[in-house]
């Protein structure tokens, strides 16, 4: 702790301006990617249905959706409801066990007041528990729709990805966390004729 | 190149000084919250009551009035019947928290009561296995100055020794009842 | 100059220092991760809070229970591996949360919650000290990640630091597997019967 007095000016003169032109350069470079990212905006590709897309963690493949008052469980719930289901092929990529995330498939644009969906499992017609690595299963998404709303004609479905992260910023866990949708499917919805009450 | 000044060399040392006290202060302030909460949860303070004999706790007073062991056949196995009542002095206080209750053996193992009232106390306890449970109490049960019956039933090995029942109210923690 | 030297030294050495730590930390999943205690199929395995025995390894291609009258069979794209197992706890009343198998090729096959409900599970089963307990434990796996396979037995996996039992698991020759295992109610010792079909 013995330094002349003259060089501290200087030392100091010199630590201030880096300081300022890194701050400033950090700051500009910031902005200029807000600015760029704000006149560019991502744009998600359009998929077709039928075809696999790789979210990361799950090789999801949309098959269908459709529209009814029975759940895939194939029992009319005893309270009448309406609800729009997505039919897909869900192949588990990472090393373990899994539940497939409910943020997964967002409506494009979104939906109010929707209740996060339900996953059937369908060899089992009952709810789905978690998905084995390399054991793809059929699933049905279902969403229980608004009395008030209509049944869509057609639906858009944001499809979610997901990263894998050896080392979180906040606690260094190993995990695996939400990324930007990845893709866009849009595919008719059909009426499912309602075979279980008869 | 000039030393440093000796009131400037103080203050060095003392504020290094002061980081070593200041430190742990600051982890223990913080950790405070936690600490006591461990300490309620954990350092039980238990509270022996023998048998017959009354003891306050969490808004009635406790006894415990027969602690029957009731051997399964030749399965190895005894069905534990202990039965217990409470002279309610303060309802609210009594109702506020949920009851956790186990049996504990002379070597400190811990059984969780059964949902089910074995089919063995309903043929020799029939009066008892009437009884609710501890955490079974309804508010209509529940008044001042009465007092209340109750029983819990466990399964445990045949060769067990030195049975007590453990009884927590956690608004009255750290404070645990034992009733032998 | 020396003075110079020195310095850029002390920055080098700094810096490789920084890295080694950077690269030797270990992961927080390590820190808090279980302690094994490993143990051998058919042999008793002793952990802190539990002593656990696994029997016989079942497999088959869909299983089969009983409930309510009707027959619901369980199908799957892999094979079903059933374990059979006693265990008993020592200290307090507890469950057995968690249970893998760890396939020979690293990946993590979690307990099957399609069963979750079916009476003998180990999802159903409650552990008293002192008083053995059979279970069932059911897990989805594809083919070729039965042999050479591990199973892993622990109290819960939100615990950190507590004791998981490991067993290697011996060949599982692709002859072994049934087409359907019926999982019945009691029969005599045990709270369940399995038949083969």
């Amino acid at each position: 702790m013995s330094v002349t007095p003259r060089s501290t000016l200087r030392q100091r003169l010199f630590a201030f301006l880096a300081a300022g032109i890194g701050g400033t350069l950090a700051a500009a470079m910031s902005f200029a990617m807000t600015v760029y990212e704000a006149a560019n905006p991502n744009v998600i590709p359009n998929v077709e249905a039928g075809s696999p897309i790789d979210t990361g963690r799950w090789i999801v493949t949309i098959r269908e959706a459709r529209a009814g008052d029975v759940p895939p469980t194939g029992v009319k719930p005893y309270e009448p409801k309406k609800f729009v289901m997505v039919e897909f092929d869900a192949d588990n990529r990472s090393a373990a066990t899994a539940f497939v995330s409910p943020r997964l498939f967002t409506f494009d644009p979104p939906m109010e007041n929707l209740r996060e969906p339900t996953f059937y499992l369908v060899r089992d017609k009952w709810i789905a528990s978690a998905i084995n690595p390399d054991m793809p299963e059929r699933l049905v998404v279902a969403w229980e729709w608004p009395e008030e709303q209509p049944l869509p004609q057609t639906v858009r479905l944001k499809v979610g990805s997901e990263i894998y992260k050896r080392r979180d910023n906040l606690y260094g866990h190993s995990s695996w966390f939400d990324r930007d949708p990845i893709a866009i499917v849009e595919l008719p919805v059909t009426a499912a004729e309602s075979e279980a009450e008869q | 190149m000039p030393e440093l000044q000796a009131g400037e060399r103080r203050r060095y040392w003392l504020s290094l000084a002061a980081l070593v006290v200041v430190l742990p202060a600051a982890v223990l302030a913080h950790t405070w919250g936690s600490l006591t909460q461990w300490w309620a949860n954990n350092g039980r303070d238990p509270i022996n009551v023998e048998r017959g004999a009354a003891q306050r706790y969490a808004g009635a007073e406790w006894r415990m009035t027969g602690l029957s062991v009731l051997p399964i056949g030749s399965t190895g196995r005894s069905v534990v019947l202990a039965e217990f009542e409470a002279r309610i002095e303060d309802p609210a206080v009594l109702m506020e928290s949920p009851c956790v209750v186990a049996l504990t053996d002379a070597g400190g193992r811990r059984w969780q009561p059964r949902f089910t009232v074995h089919r063995i106390v309903r043929e020799q306890r029939p009066e008892a296995a009437e009884k609710p449970n501890c955490g079974g109490l309804t508010p209509e049960q529940v008044q001042a100055g009465a007092t209340v019956k109750m029983a819990e039933t466990f399964v445990v090995p045949a060769d067990v020794d030195g049975l007590a029942l453990s009884l927590i109210k956690p608004n009255a923690l750290p404070g645990n009842l034992v009733l032998r | 100059m020396s003075g110079r030297l020195k310095g850029l030294a002390a920055v080098l050495f700094a810096a490789v220092v920084l890295y080694a730590m950077q690269h030797t930390t270990p992961f927080y999943s390590e820190i808090i991760s279980q302690v094994p205690v490993s143990g051998r199929l058919g042999e008793r395995v002793d952990a802190r809070d539990f002593a656990l025995v696994a029997g016989r390894v079942n497999l088959a291609r869909a299983l089969e229970t009983e409930s309510y009258g009707s027959t619901k069979t369980y199908t799957t794209s892999g094979v079903w591996i059933l374990v059979e197992a006693v265990a008993e706890a020592k200290r307090e009343s507890m469950a057995l949360t968690s249970a893998e198998w760890i396939g020979p090729s690293g990946v993590r096959y979690g307990l099957s919650q399609r069963l979750s409900n079916v009476p003998g599970m180990v999802q159903t089963a409650n552990f008293e000290p002192g008083l053995a307990m059979p279970f069932l434990m059911a897990f989805e796996v594809p083919e070729n990640e039965l042999s050479g396979g591990t199973l892993l037995v622990s109290r819960s996996l939100l615990m950190p630091l507590a004791e998981q039992v490991r067993m290697p698991v011996p060949d599982l020759p692709a002859d072994r597997i049934r087409s359907t295992i019926a999982i019945g109610p009691a029969g005599g010792e045990l709270p369940w019967t399995l038949e083969a079909k």
